[in-house]
């Protein structure tokens, strides 16, 4: 039993002794049960701060209240202007908000119309313009909406109810209905039947525009009725492998060029850079074979991902192709930038591939190839920006799902070249002040 | 062919290298000698261009050696203490791969690995992967790998570590064959049987200073001889017997006088004060003092880190 003790022992001295290992064993799995605890229930509250973008034309009680609830709703950030081209902001019309959705700016937009609800109304209508980049997104949206107008504003279905009762019932047997109602109650509860006929805030003897093809459809539906309408991605191939292919093709590409950039490490221990050294080559010469090598293996394995998925999902990369490449150069050159940073701030190819696990699933969880942004809590969603992740899959998503143009693109590919820029003029200055070769 | 002037190199923590001096001549077989830590790969890396000297100069071949002059390492091929290759491709891969970088054409450079494959008796083997190799095979392909340019000198960074006898006595022939056909050799060992063997000029590097440089014959001048020296008794030794008084205590036997050398004693100095007095060296009775005897009293027996 003591030797095995001893052994023991020796393995837990050796693993204490691999940080790579430490790290992988116990803050990675913490970080991650931290990351879905919050969006998965534990500490998050559910979603929150969704931009919203919104308009109410209409002067109605009810849609000054229904506006209040949205506002209060602590899962949307409602947006009543924009940036015009001059500059200044100004609040949406129907053509304005229908461009912010499709630029991007937000995924969905509610518009209160003039006719949200009338005394002859049914049910509330809203419009519904949406960009469903994130099905999942979309459906949280919907939901919330849903609850929160069934449980802010009950008198608003009360009436509805009323209407629909009267609809079935015609005119005259609804006001008598209201009226033996009445009666029936004043007669057991002894209150004053003129009481609770004025409680009825609704006139069944003023109904002349009632909603004939509401009245024929289901109930609760005609409740609240979105009127509907995507803007953006109608014509994707398939959308939910479109969605996922940008996240997960990035994330494969990080543990790719963590594992090129660390294999310095390896030839430097093995003796071959000293060799190459010896040649006519210069320690510069090794740095940018070593960057172009990464960044044309990088753009490589991106094509070969999208071409796979335009072969097995029928992904669409060729009717945007040029800016698809675009993008594809700007995350090659931010993952070879990570993967080069990587190399430079650690001691040992064990010490950078800990590092870089620790990183890559860091920056893939925060910043959305796994689940979309927006269930995230909201440090974490301001955090997910700062990842080449975040950037990379907006990209993707714009050319592919988007059909955005290279100006429309330029921003985010400006923001991935400018992660490449500072993080290899870090690199650089690491690589020249470390003894990595 | 390699001037080493007056260079010193400093690291935050130590001075490897303290204004040291070596001349090496072409076709020279030059053993460099010393204990861990004690500046020999640091010299090597600076004859390599791998870092510049502090001060002091390195010319190989009329070219000045700095980090920046990467012409000048044309000159040089460098075989590397570690087995420098890579484990995974084949032998002609790894070639091809470090003959590309001299800029030698392809054609051309397919002729070089071949005619060094064959020199060290890999060629059957170019297509197996150097993972297949054996520790021997694998050193000879190390050695190969310097030789694709075609340099005018190698230098040689303990070639022979953790291999047979069979293929070190391989590599002791192939590189001895490199000295005859005109190629100089620069060789950091330990093991002193290797430098006796292979090397016409030796120094011994110490705390970053040559302590010692020359012929191995000259520097086993150098060693205090500890031993007794016997010197037989004739007419001609009786009657000079007070000359050997100088060097050590004389015992008298009845065939031979027995001398105890004091710690001043050079050997060189002994037999030159013998030849002057006609006594030749059938007279004396002395035992070959080795490398490593001197090695050992030159640096001490204190173990390094």
């Amino acid at each position: 039993m003591k030797t095995v003790l001893h052994l023991i022992k020796k393995d837990y001295i050796l693993f204490w002794h691999d940080k790579p290992a430490v790290s992988l064993t116990f803050i990675v799995p913490i970080f991650l049960i931290f990351l879905f605890g919050s969006i998965f229930g534990g500490s998050g509250n559910g979603p929150a701060g969704i931009d919203i973008a919104f308009m109410n034309q209409s002067n109605s009680k009810i849609a000054a209240k229904l506006e209040s609830v949205l506002d209060t709703t602590k899962a949307f950030h409602l947006v009543r202007d924009f940036r015009n081209d001059n500059g200044k902001m100004v609040p949406f019309d129907t053509n304005s908000i229908k461009d912010y959705i499709r630029k991007g700016n937000a995924v969905a937009a509610f518009i209160i119309p003039q006719d949200a609800f009338t005394d002859t109304s049914t049910g509330l209508r809203l419009k519904f313009f949406y960009d469903p980049k994130n099905a999942m997104e979309m459906q949280m949206i919907e939901g919330v909406l849903t609850q929160r107008i069934m449980t802010q504003m009950p008198s608003l279905f009360m009436t509805g109810m009323q209407h629909k009762a009267e609809t079935f019932l015609g005119t005259g047997k609804g006001l008598a209905f209201n009226r033996k109602i009445a009666l029936t109650v004043s007669k057991y509860f002894n209150v004053d039947t003129a009481r609770i006929l004025h409680w009825s805030t609704y006139n069944f003897a003023d109904s002349s525009n009632i909603d004939s093809a509401a009245s024929k459809s289901n109930f609760f539906s005609n409740l609240l009725q979105l009127d509907k309408e995507q803007l953006v991605g109608k014509d994707v191939n398939n959308p939910d492998a479109t969605r996922s292919v940008g996240g997960w093709a990035m994330m494969f590409l990080l543990f790719t060029l963590t594992a090129t950039s660390t294999s310095l490490f390896d030839e430097n221990k093995s003796g071959v850079v000293l060799r190459i050294l010896s040649a006519p080559v210069s320690r510069v010469h090794i740095l940018w074979g070593k960057y172009l090598y990464n960044f044309s293996l990088g753009f490589i394995q991106l094509l070969v991902m999208f071409f796979s998925g335009f072969i097995i999902f029928r992904i669409d990369i060729f009717s945007n192709f040029f800016n698809l490449l675009l993008v594809i150069i700007a995350g090659a050159l931010a993952c070879t930038a990570f993967g080069m940073l990587l190399a430079a701030v650690s001691k040992t190819s064990s010490q950078a591939n800990g590092l870089g696990t620790l990183l890559i699933l860091t920056m893939s969880a925060i910043g959305g190839a796994w689940f979309p942004t927006f269930i995230l809590p909201p440090f974490i969603q301001i955090l997910s920006k700062f990842t080449l992740v975040y950037w990379a899959m907006n990209g993707f998503m714009d050319v592919l799902w988007r059909g955005s143009n290279t100006i429309e693109l330029l921003p985010g590919i400006g923001v991935l070249i400018g992660i490449a820029a500072v993080v290899n003029v870090f690199s650089i200055i690491r690589f020249k002040k470390g003894n990595l070769f | 062919m390699i001037s080493i002037k007056n260079v010193t190199k400093k690291f935050p923590s130590v001075t490897a290298l303290d204004n040291i001096s070596i001349d090496i001549k072409e076709k020279d077989f030059f053993g460099l000698l010393g204990p861990n830590g004690a500046g020999k790969s640091t010299l090597m890396s600076l004859l390599i261009g791998y870092q510049d000297a502090d001060e002091g100069d390195l010319v190989i071949a009329n070219e000045k050696i700095t980090l920046g002059n990467l012409e000048a390492r044309k000159n040089i091929g460098l075989v590397p203490q570690s087995i420098a290759l890579y484990d995974d491709i084949s032998a002609l891969e790894n070639l091809e791969i470090f003959g590309s970088f001299y800029g030698i054409k392809k054609n051309l450079l397919r002729a070089i690995i071949a005619e060094n494959l064959n020199r060290v008796g890999l060629y059957d083997r170019r297509k197996d992967k150097v993972k297949e190799f054996s520790g021997g095979m694998k050193r000879r392909l190390n050695i190969a790998a310097s030789l694709l340019h075609n340099p005018q000198i190698l230098l040689c960074d303990e070639p022979t570590v953790g291999v047979d006898p069979q293929s070190r006595n391989a590599i002791f022939d192939y590189l001895e064959k490199l000295n005859e056909e005109g190629k100089t050799i620069v060789y950091t060992t330990h093991y002193m049987e290797e430098a006796e063997r292979l090397c016409n000029r030796i120094a011994i590097i110490d705390h970053g200073k040559i302590i010692a440089a020359g012929s191995l014959d000259e520097l086993l001048l150098l060693l205090p001889y500890e031993q007794t020296i016997l010197i037989s008794k004739n007419h001609l030794t009786e009657h000079k017997k007070d000359l050997f008084g100088k060097f050590g205590t004389l015992m008298n036997d009845q065939e031979k006088y027995e001398l105890k050398p004091n710690d001043r004693l050079k050997l060189s100095e002994f037999f030159k004060t013998m030849e002057d007095n006609g006594i030749g060296y059938n007279f004396i009775d002395v035992h070959k003092p080795s490398l490593e005897a001197l090695f050992l009293h030159l640096t001490g027996r204190r173990l390094r880190d």
